[in-house]
């Protein structure tokens, strides 16, 4: 035990055998899907241990537009892991006809979101439940079709989580921006495709939290 | 280090997303009972999550270790929601 | 996105430092500098956090009288001298909350995770230099934010360290505002600056460990603030979801919490205490680390059971994130669920008495030298024994209906803390001082500041576990209000004036170190002879570490080997055939 041979040829402890800005990137998601969890575990725990009748989602939220918006995201999702490939490749044109139209994916869908959260505002869904004399209030609240409490529960739920889940999307796109700009400046040729991978990795991870919020609470 | 890149067909992948969103959303109308249409929709989104985690963030082409490190909140994300939601259990 | 990892030849640069004096002592992205912020930052919390825990000591030994130096408190805390009762669950509320966030987690993940993890894997520096120095920075504001809450309308946070909905929801319960909120951010920004370092110690230790430097040859102290880490990482975010929805609660008018608008406040336990409970592992496992290594060193000998105690380690982490409904027996929650809790609370017993059990093991007819590191480390054991007991007690759920919430709770939490944490925190300093500074720390005040902190630690918090079975409750203003608890008031009397010569005790310590600072004698390069590859570098280690990538061949606790002229061996010393073979 007290004098172990070294090794033949010393080389630096492989650890998982993975780059250190790709693994950094890694533990960082992992600590996202914690954060997720808190969230969407909240609402699943709220949704499940209402005593009252919780409104039905797609009565208040818009699922054609939204089941539009995922699909946004998904293609936005590929375009960025062509952009990685064609980073792999060397192919500079490729790269950046990618990275722009990721940009473009994820700028789009942070839009359709807003314009879907100044509707539903204006129908009367609040972070503090649902705004008395409103659209929604006339259609499901006078009706009884669905308690306030219940329905002011859902709408701080939603807003929390598809709010985070916003914010996350737009510091990605913020991000995917510089990069896109390094891009056009030459910034990752060569084969040069950690950068382009890395982030790759962050915007496949807000996209596959979008998948589980969407059948979460817009579906379910 | 890594050697060559394996690519999968990310179109084909693309196109799977693409069904798998359609049924879901379809599932919503379509009128199924209640219970069915929650695990039916839960597993369509737990295939789409798989096809982006395995294919598009390369889980299925870098050591299995790394495929460690992302599954790891996993079962600790279900021991909450699930221990939590015993207290609405009925006795 | 950017930030590209060191390659293990960035060595070479070690000794070659022109940075301007802003790069390298203030917004500095070495390692070695941060891990010295954070000592700054994390003691003078302690001392906030211990100067609080004093005004709370004077109202509960002497209720209602004016306290010393009270009369430059404004009414609205002390109306002459007298503290509030609001007032006081302030002060309740932020010595925990100080000494847990700003003081004990940074002094222990801070200081020695930023500190000693580069230097112990043979690495430059860490993977991501300048999220380090964030990791760093953020702490300024959310430590201005905690501490701005005493300066404002209503006064600071009064709901507990624990901030349980609906008390922390809405001003109606504690007439506290925009206190609860500034708690509310100054901990989300807090929780970033973890997560920020947690991401850099996980990645480093994986990734930039130096030749030969294989996993069973980490130092323990390695392995403990890895493992942290990861706990970090993964209950860290949970706190943060919570506290977002508190905070939504709060200022958006949404209804997590609150009952009124169909929220749950059994939500915001169970989320806390998710997050609680591993949150206590890291505030033990790397005093645990720090100990394993002094106490091999102090008694030049091996730790007994290295594998084990790695297993250990990685089985109170694991089994940490499944007993968190051990601080919600009383709550109302589902008594199934409850006994689950049980089972599972008395499991996490068995890896933490494995390690118990190593450490004598490693003592065991060694060759026991009993410097001033090594006598806060048999501290902290002897001590965090008596906090693991007690915490047997309280993992009974019947017993712990009684003594939840009582001065029981409080006595074990700080024998754990203190006896444990704080102890293992002093042997750190004292160990890697001469490594951070140059110099030495005096030896004679560190055993006199050890014999007092110990004598005046016991007699403060021990009688507390009496008081506790004797029904006092916790957080409670004034005991005498109560006809049950006079008897037991001479006893506060006497935890009072313990405490207080318990704080004038760490006086040798303050003395130490900052005279130390500056006119310690001379620090040698190893003055402990320890086998650690720290300890092969000049003290202070130069920007950069080590001049070349070093290799390791054997373990971190090879001490008194037979055949071997020192009672040491370092981890970077060739074979000695192999160097023979020159």
């Amino acid at each position: 035990m007290a004098h172990a041979a070294p090794l033949s040829a010393p080389r630096a402890e492989q650890g998982l055998g993975v780059y250190t800005q790709k693994l950094g990137m890694w533990v960082f998601l992992a600590s996202e899907v914690m954060f997720f969890t808190a969230l969407i575990g909240s609402y699943i725990i709220l949704r499940w241990g209402s005593a009252e009748s919780w409104p039905v989602p797609h009565e208040i939220l818009a699922i054609p537009i939204t089941a539009l918006n995922t699909f946004i995201l998904i293609c936005s999702s590929v375009s960025m892991v062509k952009a990685y490939a064609a980073a792999t490749q060397d192919d500079q044109k490729g790269l950046r006809r990618w990275l722009l139209l990721t940009v473009i994916g994820g700028a789009t869908f942070v839009g359709v979101q807003a314009f879907e959260y100044h509707h539903l505002i204006s129908e009367g869904l609040l972070p503090s439940g649902i705004r008395e004399g409103s659209a929604l209030a006339a259609r499901l609240v006078d009706t009884g079709k669905v308690s306030a409490t219940a329905a002011g529960l859902f709408g701080s739920a939603f807003f929390t989580m598809t709010g985070f889940h916003g914010f996350h999307v737009t510091c990605g796109v913020i991000c995917m921006t510089f990069v896109t700009i390094k891009a056009f400046r030459g910034g990752y040729r060569g084969g040069r495709y950690h950068g382009i991978e890395t982030i790759g990795l962050y915007w496949h991870f807000v996209d596959l939290v979008w998948i589980i919020l969407f059948t979460i609470v817009y579906l379910i | 280090m890594e050697g060559t890149r394996k690519h999968p067909n990310y179109v084909a992948v693309w196109g799977a997303l693409f069904a798998l969103t359609v049924l879901e959303v379809a599932a919503v109308y379509v009128g199924l009972p209640r219970h069915l249409l929650v695990l039916s929709l839960l597993l369509l989104a737990a295939w789409k999550a798989l096809l982006v985690a395995l294919y598009f963030m390369h889980l299925r082409f870098e050591p299995r270790r790394l495929a460690l490190v992302a599954m790891t909140p996993l079962p600790l994300g279900v021991i909450l929601v699930v221990a939590v939601l015993q207290e609405y259990a009925k006795r | 996105m950017t930030a590209a990892a060191m390659p293990q030849g960035a060595g070479l640069h070690a000794g070659h430092d022109d940075r301007p004096w802003i790069r390298r002592y203030v917004f500095s992205t070495d390692h070695k500098t941060i891990g010295i912020q954070f000592l700054f930052l994390s003691l003078f919390f302690l001392l906030a956090g211990g100067l609080l825990a004093m005004v709370i000591r004077w109202q509960l030994g002497f209720p209602g009288t004016p306290v010393p130096g009270g009369s430059i408190l404004p009414d609205a805390m002390a109306p002459g001298g007298v503290i509030r009762p609001s007032f006081y669950n302030a002060l309740v509320t932020m010595h925990g909350t100080f000494m847990i966030f700003f003081a004990v987690m940074p002094l222990l993940t801070g200081v020695f995770a930023n500190y000693l993890i580069p230097l112990k894997i043979g690495a430059p520096d860490m993977a991501f230099p300048r999220l380090n120095m964030w990791s760093f920075w953020l702490m300024i504001p959310a430590g201005t934010l905690a501490l701005a809450g005493f300066f404002v309308e209503g006064g600071t946070a009064a709901a507990g360290w624990t901030a349980y909905a609906p008390l922390s929801n809405s001003p109606l319960y504690t007439g506290v505002s925009a206190g609860q909120v500034l708690w509310c951010l100054a901990i989300v920004i807090f929780g970033a600056s973890s997560l920020l370092g947690s991401v850099n110690y996980v990645t480093t230790v994986i990734n930039l460990r130096a030749p030969g430097m294989t996993w069973m040859r980490l130092p323990l102290s390695v392995w403990a603030l890895f493992i942290t880490a990861i706990l970090a990482l993964l209950a860290v975010p949970i706190l943060a979801g919570a506290i977002i929805m508190l905070l939504f609660d709060q200022v958006l008018g949404t209804h997590f919490y609150l009952p009124t608008g169909g929220g749950q406040p059994l939500l915001w336990q169970h989320l806390f205490w998710f997050f609680g409970h591993p949150e206590v592992y890291i505030l033990i496992l790397p005093a645990m680390g720090l100990v394993s290594d002094v106490i091999a060193n102090g008694s030049r000998k091996p730790v007994f059971g290295y594998p084990t105690m790695v297993a250990a380690i990685g089985g109170i982490a694991f089994l940490g994130f499944i007993v968190w409904g051990h601080h919600m027996f009383v709550s109302g929650m589902n008594p199934r669920l409850g006994t689950t809790f049980m089972a599972s609370t008395m499991l996490i017993a068995v890896p933490t008495s494995i390690k118990v059990f190593n450490w004598l093991g490693t003592m065991w007819r060694g060759n026991i030298h009993f410097h001033v590191p090594m006598l806060n480390a048999i501290g902290f054991l002897s001590m965090f024994v008596i906090g693991g007991l007690s915490g047997i007690f309280m993992a009974a759920t019947p017993v712990d209906m009684y003594i939840h919430d009582s001065y029981f709770i409080v006595a074990h939490i700080h024998y754990v803390l203190f006896g444990g944490s704080l102890f293992a925190a002093f042997a750190g300093i004292y160990y890697w001082f001469p490594k951070m500074f140059g110099r030495r720390m005096d030896e004679r005040l560190g055993r006199i500041h050890f014999a007092l902190t110990f004598v005046f630690y016991n007699l403060t918090f021990f009688p507390m576990h009496l008081l506790g079975l004797g029904g006092h409750m916790r957080r409670i203003y004034d005991p005498t209000q109560y006809p049950f608890l006079a008897p037991l008031q001479p006893i506060n009397r006497f935890i009072s004036v313990s405490a207080f010569l318990l704080l004038t005790s760490q006086l040798p310590f303050a003395f130490n170190f900052f005279r130390s600072l500056f006119r310690g004698e001379r620090a040698e390069i190893n003055p402990w002879r320890d086998n650690s590859l720290e300890w092969t570098l000049p003290s202070p280690p130069p920007h950069g570490n080590f001049a070349a990538t070093p290799t390791v061949y054997r373990g971190p606790y090879e001490y008194s080997v037979p055949g071997e002229v020192e009672d040491f061996l370092p981890q970077d010393r060739p074979a000695r055939a192999a160097a023979e073979a020159h």
